[in-house]
C-alpha cells in the first residue's frame, strides 16, 4: 500500500481488510492519486485513476445537466471482477474512491466497508493543510539534467 | 493541481493540450509514446470516435526520474478539439498544471485558433484560473506545409502569443518540435513548483 499523507492508512487497511477488495485507489477530482493499494506499476495507477476520475467526472455532469443530485457510486459488475466508484467529500477536498473485487464478496459488502472508509477518513483528516515546502535548491538544475536525458535533447 | 508527497518523495503533474479540432494534439502523445523508452512511460490511453476524432481525452503517464530525489511524474492529457465536445474539454482541463496550446498553422485555420485559445480562457475562468497565473506555452503545428498555405511563426505569435509565452514552431507527426513543446512546458511547471507556489 501507498499512501500520500500517513492518517489515510489505517482506514484504507480497515477497509482492504473487512471487504476482501483486490485493488483500491483514492484519488483527487482531477485524476491525482492520494493512495492505492495492489497495483504493480505506478503508470498504471495513473492510467486508472485518469480513468476513474472522467468516468465520475462525466457522470456527475451528466446528473447535473439532467437536474437530479449526484449519484452516490458507480458499479460496473463482471463475471470475475467488478468494480466501484464513488466520490465524497473530505476536509483536503473532494476524492474518489476506485475498488476492485472479486467473487469472495459482494457489492453490499464493499459498499458498507466503503462508507465506513470514509467516515474514517473524514474524522482522521487533519484540519489543516500541510504547508508549502519549497524543493531543494538543487531541483531546477536537475531538472536540466533530466529533461535532457529524457527527452535527448 | 500537483501533488508532492514528501514522505514518498514522488512529484505529479498534470499537462493538457489543448486547441481546434485536428491542430495535431494528439498526435503530439503518439509521437512522444513513440519514442520514450518503455520503462518510462505506461499505456497510452485514446477515448475516441470510430473515426479516431478525440472523445473525452488522450491520455499518457510519463516517469520523469528522479529529480533532487524526487520521483518525478507527468500525466499528458489532450481535450477533445472539436466545440461540440465542450463539456468534456472543461472535465480534462481540471487540475491542470500547465496547458500546450497546439495551434494549426494554416491561414484556413486562423479562426479556428483564436476561438479555441479564447475558449481556454473561459474554461479556466469558470473554474476559477486565471490564464496569467497558468503555465502555458505555444506550439505551432504543421510549419511543414507549404508557405503559401501556412502562416509563419512570428505571424502566429503576432496573432495567438499576446503574452510573448514561450513558442515552438513544429511539425508533430513527424516529431519536430515535439519534445522541445513538451520540454518547455515541463521546465515551466516544476520551475513553478520549486518556487514553492503550487505545492499541494
Amino acid at each position: 500500500m501507498r499512501a500520500l499523507e500517513p492518517w489515510v492508512v489505517a482506514p484504507l487497511q480497515t477497509f482492504i481488510t473487512e471487504s476482501s477488495a483486490r485493488l483500491i485507489l483514492l484519488m483527487t477530482t482531477s485524476g491525482q492519486v492520494v493512495a492505492q493499494h495492489g497495483f504493480a506499476r505506478s503508470v498504471e495507477v495513473m492510467t486508472a485513476a485518469a480513468l476513474g476520475a472522467a468516468i465520475v467526472a462525466s457522470t456527475e455532469e451528466l446528473a447535473r445537466i439532467m437536474g437530479g443530485s449526484r449519484f452516490a457510486a458507480l458499479v460496473h459488475g463482471g463475471a470475475q471482477q467488478s468494480c466501484m466508484l464513488a466520490a465524497f467529500g473530505t476536509p483536503r477536498g473532494r476524492w474518489i474512491g476506485l475498488v476492485v473485487f472479486g467473487t469472495e464478496t459482494s457489492v453490499g459488502l464493499v459498499q458498507l466497508f466503503f462508507d465506513q472508509m470514509v467516515e474514517q477518513l473524514v474524522s482522521a483528516a487533519p484540519r489543516e493543510q500541510a504547508p508549502a515546502t519549497p524543493l531543494p535548491n538543487d531541483f531546477e538544475r536537475e531538472l536540466d539534467t533530466s529533461l535532457k536525458e529524457l527527452f535527448g535533447r | 493541481m500537483s501533488l508532492v508527497n514528501f514522505a514518498a518523495r514522488e512529484i505529479t503533474c498534470k499537462i493538457v493540450y489543448y486547441g481546434p479540432g485536428r491542430s495535431g494534439k494528439t498526435t503530439n502523445l503518439q509521437y512522444v509514446y513513440g519514442r520514450v523508452p518503455e520503462a518510462r512511460r505506461g499505456r497510452m490511453v485514446s477515448l475516441a470516435t470510430q473515426t479516431d476524432r478525440t472523445l473525452f481525452f488522450d491520455f499518457l503517464p510519463l516517469d520523469l526520474g528522479s529529480i533532487s530525489g524526487f520521483s518525478t511524474k507527468f500525466q499528458l492529457y489532450t481535450v477533445p478539439g472539436q466545440s461540440y465536445y465542450n463539456a468534456t474539454r472543461k472535465l480534462v482541463l481540471q487540475g491542470a498544471d500547465g496547458v500546450v496550446f497546439v495551434a494549426d498553422s494554416q491561414a484556413r485555420r486562423f479562426d479556428d485558433n483564436l476561438e479555441s485559445l479564447q475558449n481556454l480562457q473561459d474554461n479556466l475562468l469558470s473554474q476559477g484560473v486565471d490564464i496569467r497565473q497558468l503555465p502555458v506555452v505555444f506550439q505551432y503545428n504543421k510549419q511543414d506545409l507549404p508557405r503559401d498555405l501556412i502562416l509563419s511563426p512570428d505571424e502566429m505569435d503576432d496573432a495567438l502569443n499576446f503574452r510573448g509565452v514561450q513558442s515552438f514552431s513544429a511539425d508533430a507527426l513527424h516529431g519536430t518540435g515535439v519534445f522541445e513543446t513538451l520540454k518547455g512546458v515541463s521546465e515551466l511547471v516544476l520551475k513553478r513548483l520549486a518556487a514553492g507556489s503550487a505545492v499541494a
